[in-house]
């Protein structure tokens, strides 16, 4: 049942659990918040890896009760029994975290994470004050691999997934890489991105432009598409690529980076297959452990050579902490 | 004040363990994956994912929900089968420098019996855990360890082709009276007790009507279900265990070095913990050590001193 992950070498550093101060934190678009942790000068990340979060209410309340007993109850704790029933609340599980970029500059390390503050673990993050501490494990999972000739990197990303393609970026261009980004999001709003200007509505057309911040720091033109319309194409990232498959991606090798909602990778990765072009996606999904214990976090996935007829395919599971959440989309069974 | 060295090791059947901390099975893989965080020869024992006969891929996705302090599974004993578990996994086991338990399931006697024989057969096993919370299949899928006429007699086949590791059985508490399959197993040859196994459960989005899990019902562990274990516990060693000499494993939501503390005093020589694994990888040596100075406040000198001691 052994997969085989995208690495061939491992030269990220192995995983830890820290204790790392929250230094910046500033919203991002709406339902965003982008936040900046302190990581020890030693950390070694590559772009798809994530950090496991814990969300927890209060550290300070468990750590109270300790060594505490029944005797020593106060009134106002009562009926709890040594306070460490209650001192660590729900949400029970870490949540993982891509890691957007790391930032490095002036002897310090720091992981810049953008959170969609969903859920009750992600909004409680968001609501931590500058210099609390946060618990997490990681570098965990593997990562994003550069083409090997000198082909397009198509970076397309939708919503959260927007995460790891700015440090990707960063990558690819000091690689040497040529990039171009495909954007999606429900409307302009949403668009966790700094504009220069507001980027104009395309309709049915797509357009090129250096008009994202991120992006065009690096020399990347980025497209955008809404699917309201109320900026760039009017319709989905994969909508969208009839268009481009007209233009600027006709005829032209291509690499493709797919982070974002499973239909937007299920589409690109279905594109990627036709057009015979290799398509990583980075895979999210509720994790257990984070660290390959669980096996909680399992996806389909066909083990066989490309090309085999369809019916006749092995399939195994292979788990989104482990194995990935960088996988080769079209190998993924997507339902 | 001095205080008194504290000695940590237990004795379970014939398994020397430097502490009373194992990992719980399911929670900790084959070992590497918890060995990238810390040495492992730190822990008491490892206690493996769960081998049958043949590879299991498990139960489709979604496997695993979280509850209020705690979390409901289906997993569906994925693994990697007995053949490969002998070559691929047990050799780097072997060299980790703790003991391996290797935890057992299966859906006939026939499997069971098979595995664990094979197991006996690998010097670097140091225990047979069986997982007797599996359906039987020949007897319409009630699982083996909730009857004790069907749980002694899988314990006394087991035991026939086990004679060299030390064979514990992992009571299921989704029971009447854990005594009565606790004197099952130990009439049947049990070394060991461990319990408890995961609380039958169930989760249902409450707008859509879909269960949370693909396989509808699930295992819950973690936190919440530590009062329940405890009592079991408790009441297996005072009714079974404990006249009759044999060691139990306990476990059920343990996460703080209190919570082994607790299980030990309940009856328990050592503890297997799992859940906690999930949210804090370093869970094993932070109770190590935790335990130690535990015991060093209450002036024990041994863990056998509070073995079983709850105040009247």
């Amino acid at each position: 049942m052994a997969v085989e992950s995208a690495n061939a070498q491992d030269p990220a550093a192995p995983p830890r659990r820290l204790d790392l101060a929250l230094l910046e934190r500033r919203p991002a678009g709406r339902d965003y918040v982008r936040l900046v942790l302190d990581a020890p000068p030693d950390w070694h990340s590559l772009p798809g890896q994530f950090i496991n979060v814990l969300c927890e209410s209060d550290p300070a309340a468990a750590r109270a009760s300790e060594g505490r007993t029944l005797d020593d109850a106060d009134p106002a704790d009562w009926p709890c029994t040594t306070g460490l029933e209650l001192g660590r609340r729900w949400p029970f599980v870490r949540r993982p975290l891509s890691i957007s970029r790391v930032l490095t500059g002036g002897g310090r390390v720091r992981l810049e994470l953008l959170v969609r503050t969903v859920g009750a673990g992600t909004r409680f993050l968001a609501t931590r004050p500058v210099g609390a501490t946060v618990d997490v494990v990681g570098p965990l999972g593997n990562w994003f691999t550069p083409p090997a000739d000198d082909r397009l990197c198509v970076l397309v990303g939708g919503g959260c997934g927007l995460a790891p393609l700015f440090g990707l970026a960063e990558y690819l261009t000091g690689l040497g890489k040529r990039c171009l980004c495909l954007l999606g999001a429900k409307s302009a709003g949403e668009l966790p991105v700094r504009f220069r200007e507001p980027p104009p509505r395309t309709g049915n057309n797509v357009e090129k432009g250096s008009l994202v911040v991120e992006f065009a720091e690096l020399g990347i033109e980025t497209i955008i598409a809404t699917d309201d319309g109320s900026a760039g194409f009017h319709g989905t990232v994969g909508a969208a690529l009839d268009p481009c498959y007209r233009s600027y991606l006709k005829d032209v090798p291509v690499a493709f980076y797919v982070c974002g909602p499973k239909p937007m990778m299920r589409g690109l990765s279905h594109v990627a297959e036709a057009q015979d072009m290799p398509c990583q996606v980075s895979l999210e999904g509720f994790m257990g452990c984070g660290i390959g214990v669980c096996l909680s976090c399992a996806v389909p996935h066909r083990t066989d050579q490309r090309g085999t007829v369809a019916g006749q395919e092995d399939w195994t599971y292979l788990l989104t902490c482990r194995d990935g959440p960088v996988v080769d989309g079209r190998r993924i069974l997507w339902e | 004040m001095i205080r008194p060295e504290v000695d940590l090791g237990v004795t379970l059947g014939r398994i020397a363990m430097k502490n009373p901390i194992a990992t719980a099975s399911g929670c900790s893989g084959y070992g590497e994956e918890l060995g990238r965080f810390y040495d492992l020869s730190v822990l008491g024992a490892v206690v493996t994912k769960s081998i049958t006969l043949r590879p299991r891929e498990g139960h489709p996705p979604p496997r695993l929900v979280e509850t209020r302090a705690g979390l409901l599974n289906a997993i569906g004993l994925a693994n990697v089968g007995l053949e490969a578990f002998l070559t691929e996994k047990l050799p780097a086991l072997a060299t980790c420098g703790t003991p391996v338990i290797v935890n057992v399931a299966g859906s006939t006697r026939d499997e069971y019996v098979a595995v664990a024989a094979a197991l006996d057969a690998a010097p670097a096993v140091a225990g047979i855990e069986l997982n007797v919370s599996c359906p039987n299949v020949k007897e319409g899928g009630i699982e083996f360890g909730v009857e004790p006429g069907p749980l002694a007699s899988l314990v006394g086949a087991v035991r026939a082709k086990v004679t060299r590791a030390t064979l514990i059985v992992k009571l299921s508490p989704n029971v009447t009276d854990i005594a009565v399959t606790a004197r099952a197993a130990v009439d049947a040859g049990a070394d060991a007790l461990s319990l408890i196994n995961t609380l039958r459960g169930l989760a249902v989005d409450p707008w859509t009507g879909r269960p949370a899990l693909t396989n509808v019902t699930g295992g819950l562990s973690g936190p919440a279900i530590k009062p329940v274990a405890l009592y079991m516990v408790r009441r297996a060693y005072e009714q079974v265990a404990g006249p009759a000499g044999v060691p139990i494993l306990g476990l059920g939501g343990i996460q703080f070095p209190e919570d082994v503390i607790e299980f030990i005093r309940a009856g328990a020589t050592a503890v297997s913990v799992g859940t906690a694994n999930f949210v804090d990888p370093e869970t094993g040596p932070r109770l190590v050590a935790g335990l130690r100075d535990g015991l060093a406040r209450l002036g024990c000198g041994c863990v056998g001193e509070l073995v079983g001691r709850i105040e009247k």
